[in-house]
């Protein structure tokens, strides 16, 4: 057999195993959680490498190799799973480098981090002061944690006391200018909706590049001829337009009219208006 | 414009953002957002059906300009 066919072969033969074992290690090795891990992956491919080009070497010797790197991280996943202490040998405990904003000096010093690298790696969080963070831990991964002290943590709605509605995650519905029927089904949407709201933007399906509709059943389209200006959702701002137009009629014809009764009525109805409108803005932004 | 047309501009706005909020309702995937929706719907026609009484009423002061 001539060498080039036998290459050919190893090749063929080692892409198939590499496949099935990195189908079968999971995505978890891509993170790279620990250095075992880490290591695992290297080695790996490393075998694949030379048993796909040195003709000299036993294939079956490195399919062994190979099927062996493989299957014992596999297995001290397996069992880390069910054992918390097996768990924290192999994938390795987190160490905590700052404390109720004090640095951990010991600790640094066992995971061989000088200060410089620690500060390097909290810039690296946007923190250009050790004293600005409250916790700071560095994972089995080698990725560094931070919990900045409260004043300097990103504001949310929460902690401004505003209201905001829940959403759901945006399903796609159309793709490469073809319905797709699924998303559409988990929406109880079906195809006639979709096709009024694309008449209603007035573009044809097939010039949609990705259409996506959101928790709320608003369209949401990008077209291939990006020329073409496609106006956004206008039926909510709409909606909140037309109660706040209407709250404000009552309130004039309050004031305009000088039957009592009729006042009466119209203060009323303007009130439960303006209660109502003060509800319902956070879900119609 | 007589205060009768406005009153009946303002009757129809109601009508058609009653009919919107329903509509949206009914597509929201949320329930939390559905149950805001269907109670300002609620709202809504409690002071559509004052509006109506008033538009009535209206009519009947207005009559001189009805032709």
């Amino acid at each position: 057999m001539p060498e080039w066919v036998e290459i050919i072969i190893r090749t063929l033969a080692t892409i198939v195993a590499l496949f099935l074992i990195t189908k079968g290690l999971g995505k978890k090795q891509l993170s790279e959680m620990n250095v075992f891990e880490y290591i695992t992956g290297i080695v790996i491919g490393d075998i694949i490498a030379v048993h796909a080009t040195d003709v000299d070497s036993n294939l079956f010797y490195g399919v062994i190799a190979a099927f062996l790197w493989f299957i014992i991280p596999w297995g001290a996943e397996y069992l880390s799973m069910k054992n918390k202490t097996l768990r924290d040998f192999i994938e390795g405990k987190s160490t905590v480098f700052i404390q109720n904003g004090k640095i951990m000096e010991d600790n640094l010093k066992k995971e061989r981090y000088t200060i410089d690298e620690l500060q390097e790696a909290l810039r690296d969080k946007n923190i250009f002061r050790a004293a600005d963070v409250e916790f700071a831990v560095l994972e089995p991964s080698g990725t560094l944690s931070v919990l900045p002290k409260k004043e300097y943590r990103p504001l949310t709605a929460k902690y401004l006391g505003i209201e905001v509605p829940p959403d759901k995650q945006p399903e796609t519905v159309i793709m490469d200018g073809k319905v797709l029927h699924e998303p559409l089904a988990n929406l109880s949407l079906n195809v006639n909706w979709l096709e009024t709201e694309l008449d209603k933007l007035n573009v044809s399906i097939e010039n949609v590049f990705v259409g996506e509709v959101d928790s709320d059943g608003q369209l949401t389209v990008d077209l291939y001829d990006d020329k073409i200006a496609v106006p956004s959702p206008t039926e909510k701002p709409l909606l909140l337009a037309t109660l706040k137009k209407c709250q404000a009629d009552l309130e004039l014809f309050a004031l305009a009219t000088e039957n009592e009764q009729a006042k009466q009525l119209y203060q009323k109805n303007s009130k439960k208006l303006k209660s109502a409108i003060t509800r319902i803005t956070p879900y119609l932004k | 414009m007589t205060v009768g047309s406005q009153v009946k501009g303002c009757f129809s706005s109601i009508k058609s953002a009653e009919a919107t909020l329903s509509l949206l309702a009914n597509k929201t995937q949320d329930q939390q957002t559905k149950e805001v929706f269907e109670n300002t719907q609620k709202i809504l026609s409690e002071v559509k059906e004052d509006l109506q009484k008033q538009v009535i009423w209206l009519g009947t002061e207005e009559s001189q300009y009805k032709f």
